[in-house]
């Protein structure tokens, strides 16, 4: 029998069956629905941390840690440190180190990471911060996203930027009525001198250490914006940001951990990191290497995006088995519709195959007959999805709004979402279809036209 | 009777499997039907007309014996083969008429031709034509339900010839039709078998009709030919 009256076969089946055909497809519209959304919802996640990756810098941001310091790795089988990155052990990041690093070919800036444990106080309100050292270069580029009056103009201006989160913690809930305010900050620091001198039983005898407290006053010129995924990936993460030439100005210990105590102790005073920052991801190996030849290690996330790549695969891969679940079952409901439909027309199948219908002409009506199902569930899955993702969007952005969070698409819909949603609907409606067909196939005429 | 056989069958047997019993459903039954006759099969109830006629039809495989149809030995087909048989070498008509419920007299016509690929205008051509022959042309739209027992027979008739087979096998066509309807029906199908050279063999218990119309009887008891008549 020819392609249209196959069609036309079961069009007309379908039609006759309205009711039926409508909650099979029904079953096949959700399942796809589930599916679409859920895949929607994983490209979305996958488009807006890759974007926020790529417009925060970190792709092109290189961190050199000293010699022999561990790396952070994720891959279980190279817990830490793997070779091709780890530094010799005792090479000292010091700013001497950070100038060369800053000459070599591809380097935008480098700059020590820096920062301090201080007491930050706005209009009485205070609170036990991390106070970071961040260059006015890098302070102007995407790593710092300024999103109320400006990042600070140069190294040595008397001026700070500091996070909405923190200014709303300490009162301020309109961003743009922080700028201008006075920010104290007040920082702890120790005579190194007098701390040379001091022994263990010294420390433990109650002497306590030479501590001195001293406060600053700086006008807060700009608020950060709060980014999407936790204040947003990027490599200035703390809540004040202040300029080298200011920082220098504050008295404060000079350590962020007891590790730079010991390193202090044997008189090799360094950085804990640097950061580098590159023109273009073409600069990342050979400037990698270069500072590898210093006797550095270096960690570049550009070379865990394989690692996040995969992770993202994963997170498809079961939000797809999720919504499989939705389409096994929408797949049994075709089959038991197209079974309940042999039944009901043993007859007519006998008289087919009387008037001389073959096998394969049987087998071909209600193959087609179940691909319709397949693809009419499969459309309207597709505008349920688009319309299910819709309202969660709009509902999840009503809340996150709230939280003085920006609006963000979470799902996304490339083309090819829809194109394949509806062909492994058409799939599924297919392969379920095999076992009805060849069932009606088999039917034998002599049984299904004895009368009555 | 010097017209070579259209339908020659050679110790034909079927037997069926009820649990564990076997019942013969037709026994060493060797019959040759000549072409353009008109041959009637009777006998009681459970004496295997309808076996024998499903076999002749294509509908189903014998147990034992041979089928030849001109020329073509119907007993050795395959499933497709047989398929293509009933499509264009025999048609069939039945005591509870067999026609699709959801399909207008013309569409139950056209459905052979759907079969033979024919396309749908000349389908619908062929159709009309065939419903114009059987008397049936002003019931071309009608549902079966529509229909009359009589006219439902009709369209079958015009349905079984639709792919034009030399061969019509009608099982007790008038089973369920009234005297008048029933010598109106087997009255047509005479007058194929005279006008178009088409040979029918036909399963009746009405006796009456029989004689007038057949050419030749078969009798049928528990499955094996038990007597034959023929006239010229
Ligand atoms: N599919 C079947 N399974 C088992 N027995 C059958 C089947 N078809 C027919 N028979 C048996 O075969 C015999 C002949 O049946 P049938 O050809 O229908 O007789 P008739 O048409 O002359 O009344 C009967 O005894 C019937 O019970
Ligand atoms: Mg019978």
């Amino acid at each position: 029998m020819r392609f249209t009256d196959a069609v036309e076969f079961a069009l007309a089946s379908l039609r006759k069956r309205r009711l039926r055909t409508l909650l099979t497809a029904s079953g096949v519209m959700i399942g796809i629905g589930a599916l679409v959304s859920m895949i929607s919802f994983g490209k979305g996640m996958q488009k807006n941390v890759t974007e926020a990756f790529k417009a925060s810098d970190l792709f092109t941001t290189l961190m050199v840690m000293p010699g022999g310091a561990d790396v952070p790795s994720r891959d279980p089988a190279r817990p830490r440190r793997p070779a091709e990155t780890a530094g010799r052990a005792g090479a000292v990041l010091d700013d001497a180190a950070v100038a060369e690093i800053s000459q070599i070919p591809g380097v935008r800036t480098a700059y020590p990471d820096v920062s301090f444990p201080a007491l930050i106080a706005l209009e009485g309100e205070e609170e036990f911060r991390l106070v970071q050292v961040v260059p006015a270069a890098v302070a102007a580029s995407n790593a710092v996203r300024v999103g109320w009056g400006r990042a600070y103009a140069s190294d040595d201006e008397e001026g700070v930027v500091v996070s909405r989160s923190l200014a709303r913690r300490l009162g301020t809930d309109e961003p743009a009525a922080a700028v201008g305010k006075t920010l104290r900050i007040t920082s702890v620091s120790i005579d190194l001198g007098e701390l040379a001198s001091l022994d263990l039983a010294g420390l433990f005898s109650g002497k306590g250490l030479p501590v001195a407290r001293e406060v600053y006053d700086f006008p807060i010129v700009g608020v950060t914006e709060i980014t999407a995924f936790g204040g947003g990936p990027s490599p200035v993460q703390n809540d004040v940001i202040i300029p080298p030439g200011t920082a220098r100005r504050i008295k404060r210990l000079p350590i962020t951990s007891i590790w730079d105590l010991f390193r202090l102790r044997d008189g090799r005073l360094g950085y804990s990191a640097a950061s580098v920052k590159l023109g273009s991801l073409r600069d990342l190996e050979p400037v990698k290497s270069r500072v590898r030849e210093m006797g550095f290690t270096t960690f570049a996330l550009a070379d865990q995006f394989d690692e996040i790549t995969k992770a993202f695969y994963f997170m498809d891969m079961i939000l797809a088995a999720v919504g499989m679940i939705a389409i096994v079952v929408a797949a049994l409901g075709i089959v038991n519709t197209m079974v309940m439909s042999i039944l009901e027309r043993f007859r007519e199948i006998g008289v087919m195959k009387a008037v001389g219908a073959g096998d394969g002409d049987i087998r071909r009506i209600f193959f087609f007959e179940s691909g319709t199902i397949g693809l009419l569930g499969g459309a309207a899955g597709c505008v349920l999805g688009w319309a299910v993702s819709l309202v969660i969007n709009r509902v999840v952005n009503f809340y996150m709004a709230r939280q003085g969070m920006p609006d963000i698409d979470y799902f996304a819909f490339p083309f090819w979402i829809f194109l394949g949603a509806v062909g492994f609907s058409l799939l599924v409606s297919l392969v379920s279809g095999i076992y009805p067909a060849r069932r009606a196939a088999r039917v034998d005429p002599v049984i299904a036209l004895r009368h009555d | 009777m010097n017209a070579p056989p259209i339908i020659q069958t050679r110790s034909l047997a079927k037997t069926y499997l009820i649990g564990d019993v076997r019942v013969a459903a037709l026994e060493d039954v060797t019959l040759a039907v000549a072409e353009g006759r008109f041959m009637a099969v009777t006998g009681a109830s459970g004496s295997g007309k309808s076996t024998l006629l499903n076999l002749l039809g294509g509908l189903d495989t014998p147990s034992a014996g041979t089928i030849e149809v001109d020329g073509a030995l119907v007993s050795a087909m395959n499933r497709e083969a047989l398929a293509r048989y009933r499509r264009f070498g025999a048609g069939m008509i039945f005591q509870s008429f067999n026609l699709v419920p959801a399909r207008t007299a013309l569409e139950n016509v056209e459905l052979p031709l759907v079969f033979s690929n024919v396309d749908k205008k000349e389908r619908k051509r062929r159709a009309a034509e065939l419903l114009e022959k059987v008397g049936l042309a002003h019931r071309a739209n009608h549902r079966p339900s529509q229909l009359s027992g009589g006219e439902q027979q009709r369209v079958a008739v015009a349905r079984a010839l639709a792919n034009g087979p030399r061969l019509l096998l009608a099982d007790e066509p008038t089973g369920n039709l009234d005297s008048r309807t029933s010598r109106e029906i087997v009255g047509l199908l005479a007058e194929l078998n005279r006008g178009r050279r088409l040979t029918v063999v036909m399963v009746s218990h009405e006796e009456s009709l029989v004689r007038e119309y057949a050419h030749d009887v078969v009798r049928l008891r528990d499955g094996r030919i038990v007597g034959t008549e023929s006239r010229a």
